[in-house]
């Protein structure tokens, strides 16, 4: 009952969210304040909905469909966000809390966190301009920028994505790890002559599943916030398609569809996230 | 513990400071008038006639070149200093006032806020962008309304948007000095509640205070040209219809950026480098400055681990 309670809190907020176009805008030299407008345009939407359409939205000059492109763009967007979080927890789980006793991972740490200090989108320009300057040093070619092209690449804007949520949780596991570290009963597993790895394992590891439970969401949130831009910047035909037209109106309907899909997405790879820890606790740790 | 020379608190407060005097001056250190435009024109080089049409390389009469249309960058960086600087100082103070106020009273309850702490978590995975972002869609291209007008109501919005992540850390900073003894001894001597948020548990904020205003600038900044990515700039957008174009009307250091960004795949990269350089400066000396601070206070709590 709580989940059905969450999921139409959920709906709601996307509405009124989606509905902040109508609700203020500006007429003449004033700032008008609308709220009444979101409840015609959300009666429509629910209208249509139980007529069994999602209602249609404009590419450039094309009607189109929602129901039909919701399902290609959504896989798209699966891909670039399930990647991109598992690459983020693989990585802060190696780099900071398996490897970080050694001096070179501390060192890269380091470069990381400085990276971390200029802004995502940046980086994505950066990348892009450097992309480019490689091309024109060595004439191989990193990125495509054309959806359709056939060497159209996934890995880039996985990797691109990834960085922000990577330094984050990166930096959150590998705090955690100098605490758990200096805890009196690390200094008993290793007076007793237990194999690093263990510890590693048994006593860091345990300790710090729960801040990586608990930080997880907050990951998946930077990484759906970078989402936005590095598909808007990168040209991948994700939802967000939905959200942001390039040229055109606002479209509440299509907006709303785009936004509900990426929650529900970010959803089902937690859960995915999840059930990966899972197996690798009964696979590397209980064994 | 003793540690070295805090690099990056020097190195931030001596660039926030040069930021700050830029803020001030910058329109009247500027080199041009901001309508100034070179326009195209014929000129005699080694006796043969040259066409010479903006965008302008940087040289000598525009040190930072200049953009498609012949304005000189250096004088639209420097007139958009002001709103960049002191709209993003305006946004964390209006941010942390607030995120403050409800922070220290929420925390001093006897029982948790259940209702505040069910806006709280929601709110922590809602990225800041998408709820401006849609309320700003109407209002902010090609605006009838002052830029003035538009500036405050930007200030305000994210400034209220951005509160409860603020007053969320307030809050359990004010609940564990909440439980200290020395509360505790105000109390039995008969304190009230003001007493205590005012006299014992303010004074002990003032570190993570000072902190949060400096992060949340590096947030409000980054917000701002994720923005600009997106053709809302602070102050207003002005949109061309024919072709397609964005400009920012106040030229805010995020919104040039954003207005730009186009020039990233052209052969006038300077156009786009100038104000990410510039944009990145702001941003990367506020980090430093937090970075400095939190070294500066974090180094009593440092433990060394054993493994």
């Amino acid at each position: 009952m709580s989940y059905v309670k969450q999921l139409l809190g959920m709906f709601f907020l996307v509405i009124v969210v989606c509905g902040g176009p109508f609700m203020l805008y500006t007429v003449k030299e004033e700032i008008v304040f609308a709220p009444e407008e979101i409840v015609v345009h959300s009666v429509f939407l629910i209208q249509q909905i139980a007529s069994g359409s999602l209602g249609t939205y404009y590419l450039g000059e094309n009607e189109r469909s929602i129901a039909e492109d919701i399902v290609p763009f959504a896989m798209n967007t699966f891909k670039l966000l399930f990647s991109s979080v598992s690459i983020a927890v693989v990585a802060s789980l190696v780099f900071g809390l398996f490897l970080q006793r050694f001096r070179m991972v501390r060192q890269l740490q380091k470069v990381l966190n400085l990276v971390a200090t200029i802004p995502d989108f940046i980086l994505i320009f950066m990348s892009i301009l450097a992309a480019v300057g490689f091309y024109k040093l060595t004439n191989i070619r990193i990125i495509t920028l054309s959806p359709t092209s056939d060497s159209a690449n996934d890995w880039f804007p996985m990797t691109l994505l990834a960085i922000g949520p990577t330094i984050f949780l990166m930096k959150v596991i590998s705090l955690k790890y100098v605490q758990i570290g200096g805890e009196d009963y690390i200094k008993t597993a290793l007076a007793k002559g237990m194999g690093i790895w263990h510890v590693l394992t048994h006593h860091v590891y345990k300790n710090i599943k729960p801040f990586l439970v608990a930080d997880l969401k907050k990951t998946i949130a930077i990484t759906v916030a970078n989402l936005f831009i590095v598909e808007y910047l990168l040209n991948v035909v994700g939802l967000t398609r939905f959200i942001f037209s390039k040229d055109g109106g606002y479209q509440f309907n299509a907006a709303v569809m785009g936004l509900l899909g990426i929650i529900l997405l970010s959803i089902l790879v937690y859960v995915l996230i999840r059930a990966v820890l899972y197996l690798f606790e009964r696979v590397a740790v209980y064994k | 513990m003793q540690k070295g020379f805090n690099w990056s608190l020097w190195t931030g407060s001596i660039l926030v400071v040069l930021l700050l005097i830029l803020g001030v001056l910058g329109p009247y250190m500027a080199p041009y008038e901001l309508d100034y435009q070179e326009k195209l024109r014929n000129e005699v080089v080694n006796g043969k006639t040259i066409i010479i049409a903006p965008p302008l390389p940087p040289s000598e009469a525009h040190w930072l070149g200049t953009d498609k249309w012949g304005y000189d960058l250096l004088t639209l960086l420097l007139h958009g200093a002001p709103y960049t600087v002191f709209v993003t100082l305006a946004v964390a103070a209006v941010r942390l006032l607030i995120g403050t106020f409800l922070g220290l009273y929420i925390g001093i309850q006897d029982k948790p806020q259940r209702w505040w702490l069910a806006i709280e978590n929601a709110w922590s995975y809602m990225p800041i962008f998408i709820p401006v972002y849609f309320l700003l869609k109407g209002i902010n291209i090609n605006p009838l309304t002052p830029t003035s007008t538009l500036v405050l109501f930007f200030i305000v919005l994210v400034g209220v948007l951005g509160a409860p992540s603020v007053a969320s850390s307030i809050r359990q900073k004010t609940e564990q000095i909440k439980e200290s003894q020395y509360v505790l001894a105000a109390t039995s001597l008969g304190a009230g509640r003001e007493q205590i948020i005012f006299r014992h548990i303010l004074p002990h904020l003032k570190e993570q205070i000072i902190i949060i205003l400096v992060t949340e600038m590096v947030a409000i900044m980054t917000l701002m040209g994720l923005l600009g990515m997106f053709d809302l700039f602070v102050g207003g957008t002005k949109m061309t219809m024919d072709p397609v174009l964005f400009h920012s009307i106040t030229h805010e250091w995020a919104g040039l950026l954003g207005a730009y960004r186009g020039f990233v795949y052209s052969n006038y990269t300077w156009i786009f480098l100038t104000p990410l350089v510039a944009f990145v400066i702001a941003i990367g000396s506020f980090t430093l400055l937090a970075k400095g601070l939190r070294e500066k206070f974090e180094q009593t709590y440092h433990r060394t681990p054993f493994i």
